[in-house]
């Protein structure tokens, strides 16, 4: 079926076929043919198991095998061998080393000193407004 | 232990020191150059104990390094073999009444193959490779 667009420009459109689950699907921009893939699906898994099955079958799971080597040594936990996030924005922090020093002992994380400060601060601002109006 | 077809044709060898005085471990390398080439035969020293068909110990066991032996031992895969290069590996050698000893090896692993000397020729290390392909075939004939 051919159909004049807006454009002027002229498209070829195809028929929907009816509900086939095996027959390839031509829709125009590709085919889609499900029995090719099944096909192919099924070679693929054929070809991973016989390679599977030339591998080493005394591998044993959860011994020294699983594990890196480093050296002999035993493997620490991760968080005390990778590069910790914190790492990643170090130089933000040190070139904003003066905020800093100031700001982090004032976090106490005791609720009372931030409800004092929002108390300070608020009032402050009051008589900021009060003496501009 | 069950052996596949390939693995006597190209053993990697990883390398141990459990407290040598390196002299073994020069000897080793020695019998690593053109002079000797082990290569031709498919025999290389290999970098981690995941890739290797052979532990190469030398050394008289430290009580330091006896846990990592062991952990080393275990990260080889099998089939694999243990090679003892050196006498302080078969008998403590000069460190043999040591306050700091766990070994010799054969008190810490299975060991298939001793190569005497202090230290022992890269000729006499070579032999103890054939020695253990010998083992190897005694071993597939058997199965």
């Amino acid at each position: 079926m051919r159909l004049q667009t807006r454009a002027g420009i002229s498209q070829q459109y195809w028929e929907v076929p009816e509900m086939d689950l095996i027959a390839p699907l031509l829709t125009g921009y590709g085919i889609w043919a499900p029995f090719a893939w099944m096909v192919a699906f099924i070679a693929v898994l054929i070809i991973v198991y016989l390679i599977w099955k030339t591998g080493e079958s005394s591998y044993r799971k959860g011994t020294e095998l699983e594990r890196p080597y480093l050296s002999g040594n035993v493997e620490p936990d991760k968080g005390a061998v990778h590069i910790r996030a914190s790492n990643m924005y170090w130089g933000f922090l040190q070139a904003l080393k003066g905020y800093y020093d100031f700001i982090v002992p004032v976090h106490t994380g005791v609720l009372t000193d931030y409800m004092i400060w929002f108390v300070a601060v608020t009032a402050l601002l009051l008589v900021i407004v009060g003496v501009l109006v | 232990m069950k052996l596949t077809k390939s693995f006597n044709r190209s053993l990697w060898v990883f390398h141990l020191n459990t407290g040598s005085c390196n002299g073994c471990e020069i000897e080793i390398v020695a019998t690593i150059t053109p002079r000797y080439d082990p290569e031709r035969f498919g025999m290389r020293l290999v970098g981690s104990p995941k890739h290797a068909d052979v532990l190469l110990v030398t050394g008289p066991v430290t009580k330091k390094m006896a846990a990592k032996v062991r952990r080393v031992y275990e990260q080889v895969p099998d089939p694999k073999l243990v090679m003892c290069i050196g006498t302080c590996g078969q008998s403590g050698g000069v460190f043999y009444d040591s306050y700091n000893l766990d070994g010799p090896i054969d008190q810490v692993l299975p060991v298939d193959v001793y190569v005497p000397g202090c230290p022992p020729r890269p000729e006499a290390i070579i032999f103890g490779v054939v020695k253990a392909l010998e083992k190897l075939e005694r071993l597939e004939a058997a199965q």
